[in-house]
């Protein structure tokens, strides 16, 4: 569904992903793993059409996205719910979940039945559906990120740190919502420090350090790697 | 207390003006973070609109207001497309610094065009006069007021009840979320500053009835609208018009019962005031709102 081939991006001088190669087959939940730094932000906002490409490609559905801006990549099916939230503050939870499904709707057609599902996976949400977003605690700013992100309808669901800043009992609530989701059958592409996590939900991993790919398998293959287990897993 | 009654509604219509320019002004700051220094020449090219359509044209008041507006549109369309998208990228100086450029070449395009003698633009109500307890109140500066007041309404539709306009309020707060959420972003960046033109169009024609039409008369506007949104609080709408409201008063009040020598004085004093005491204005920029 997803490929990137040999991926260079980067910041001016700073190289942040060099020679990037990766694939999220439909149906699959893909973890990149990757210490602070190591660039994963800069492959999902590549990916979402935030940063240029130096060179290589981003290959979605068999088409290169080389020439699409960030609104068409969204209407094509790749939404982002984005690292640390960036949750509209003086927009309410209702504006905020409304206002990503601009790829899809159509002049006064209704968003009942999306809002409804939202907060079916968040109550949460339906609950403080007036509030303003900066009102939110950090769990529920992420609960809202995610709703936000399936409002646009996608195809493939990318998920920066999920689990960011939230204490161990929200960060595992959250990603119980992750796996009912790709349950439901979306195509997962999640990012994260917090490897536990990350390989509890995911088929596939890849490991990123300072912009390379140095290691991918199946989660469980993943889980007895040595090097994984030192410098990711703690033991 | 009839001269009060007729100061307070001259007040309140030249305050009128001055919320109208002062909120084109904070919408496209909000959108953009661009302090748009030609927005008193924006004012100025919407007074001259009127005097292109009104009387040099002679087109009927409906026409001529309709044809006014859209030439203020595509005004900031074209504002748009030269000034910020080529310079987006750079520092916002570089832009501010544009946007100084812009308004002297405004102004002497205005002077070449128009010549420095000044117009008077007639107003469809000048022969329509009130009279309310007793004074006899100009029919302009009621129907500035209510203008005024409708288009505050409509805005306020526009950015709590439209799609578009809670779009313009998310790229406002958050550019890069905004993008993610699939918003044609450019789209709304370049309807704020249409916007902020056309409410200084609507700003311009009202004021030109009341002030002579002059070429230079786009500084002390700018002046005032920045006054309103520092005694306001920079950045918010609800104080851009209560910071023009009071502006507006504090003149026209000023110059009856202290001296008109010292009308300015008055309400710029005040702006340092505020600037020295409570720099976030009346409704103070509510941080969590920028993101
Ligand atoms: N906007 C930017 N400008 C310059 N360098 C950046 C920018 N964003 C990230 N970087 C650099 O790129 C590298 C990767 O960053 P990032 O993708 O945010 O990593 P991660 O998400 O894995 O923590 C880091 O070295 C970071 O300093
Ligand atoms: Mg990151």
């Amino acid at each position: 569904m997803l490929a990137c081939n040999d991926l260079t991006v980067a910041y001016g001088e700073i190289v942040a992903l060099q020679g990037v190669t990766l694939e999220v087959g439909r149906d699959e939940t893909v973890a990149l793993i990757g210490a602070n730094g190591a660039g994963k932000t800069t492959l999902l906002q590549a990916i979402s059409g935030l940063n240029p490409v130096r060179s290589g490609e981003i290959v979605f559905e068999g088409a290169s996205l080389a020439q699409l801006g960030s609104d068409h990549r969204v209407a094509l099916g790749i939404s982002q719910a984005p690292e640390g939230r960036r949750i509209f503050p003086g927009l309410t939870v209702e504006e905020n979940l409304s206002l990503a499904t601009v790829n899809w709707r159509r002049w006064r057609q209704s968003i009942a039945d999306d809002l409804a599902r939202a907060f079916d996976l968040f109550p949460r949400l339906k609950e403080r559906r007036r509030q303003l977003g900066w009102s939110l605690s950090g769990g529920e700013q992420q609960m809202l990120a995610i709703g936000r992100a399936l409002m646009a309808r996608p195809r493939l669901l990318l998920l920066d740190e999920p689990s960011l800043g939230l204490a161990p009992r929200l960060a595992e609530e959250v990603y119980e919502r992750v796996r009912q989701i790709a349950d439901s059958g979306l195509t997962i592409l999640v990012v994260e420090q917090n490897t536990v996590l990350a390989l509890s939900v995911a088929d596939r991993a890849y490991v990123l350090e300072t912009g390379r790919i140095v290691l991918q398998g199946t989660a469980d293959d993943l889980k007895q790697n040595t090097r994984v287990r030192e410098a990711y897993l703690g033991r | 207390m009839t001269d009060l009654i007729q100061l307070l509604i001259n007040g309140l219509a030249i305050g009128s003006v001055y919320a109208l320019a002062a909120i084109g002004f904070v919408i496209v700051y909000s959108a953009t973070g661009v302090v748009n220094f030609a927005a008193g020449q924006f004012v100025m090219f919407g007074t001259f609109a009127g005097v292109a359509m009104l009387l040099n044209a002679q087109l009927p008041w409906p026409v001529g207001y309709g044809a006014a507006l859209l030439a203020m549109a595509l005004f900031g369309a074209l504002f748009f497309v030269v000034l910020y998208l080529p310079l987006r990228a750079s520092p916002v100086v570089t832009i501010i610094i544009g946007t100084v450029a812009i308004g002297i070449t405004m102004q002497n395009a205005a002077l070449l065009a128009f010549g420095s003698w000044p117009f008077r633009l007639p107003s469809p109500v000048e022969s329509v006069n009130l009279t309310i307890a007793g004074a006899t109140i100009s029919g302009h500066a009621v129907a500035v007021v209510i203008v005024t007041a409708l288009m505050v309404a409509l805005l306020w539709l526009l950015f709590f009840r439209t799609s578009l306009g809670i779009g313009m309020r998310a790229v406002a707060q958050d550019i890069k979320a905004a993008r993610l959420m699939g918003l044609k972003v450019n789209r709304l960046l370049a309807l704020s500053w249409i916007l902020a033109a056309l409410l200084a169009g609507i700003a311009g024609l009202m004021l030109g009835p009341m002030w002579f039409a002059d070429t230079s008369m786009g500084d002390p506007i700018a002046l005032k609208a920045f006054a309103a949104t520092i005694i306001g609080g920079f950045g918010s709408l609800p104080g851009a018009i209560v910071g023009g409201l009071f502006v507006g008063l504090s003149e026209v009040l000023g110059a009856s019962y202290v001296s008109s020598a010292y009308k300015d004085l008055i309400s710029f004093g005040i702006m340092i005031l505020f600037l020295l005491v409570r720099p976030q204005g009346v409704f103070g920029e509510r941080i969590q709102d920028r993101g």
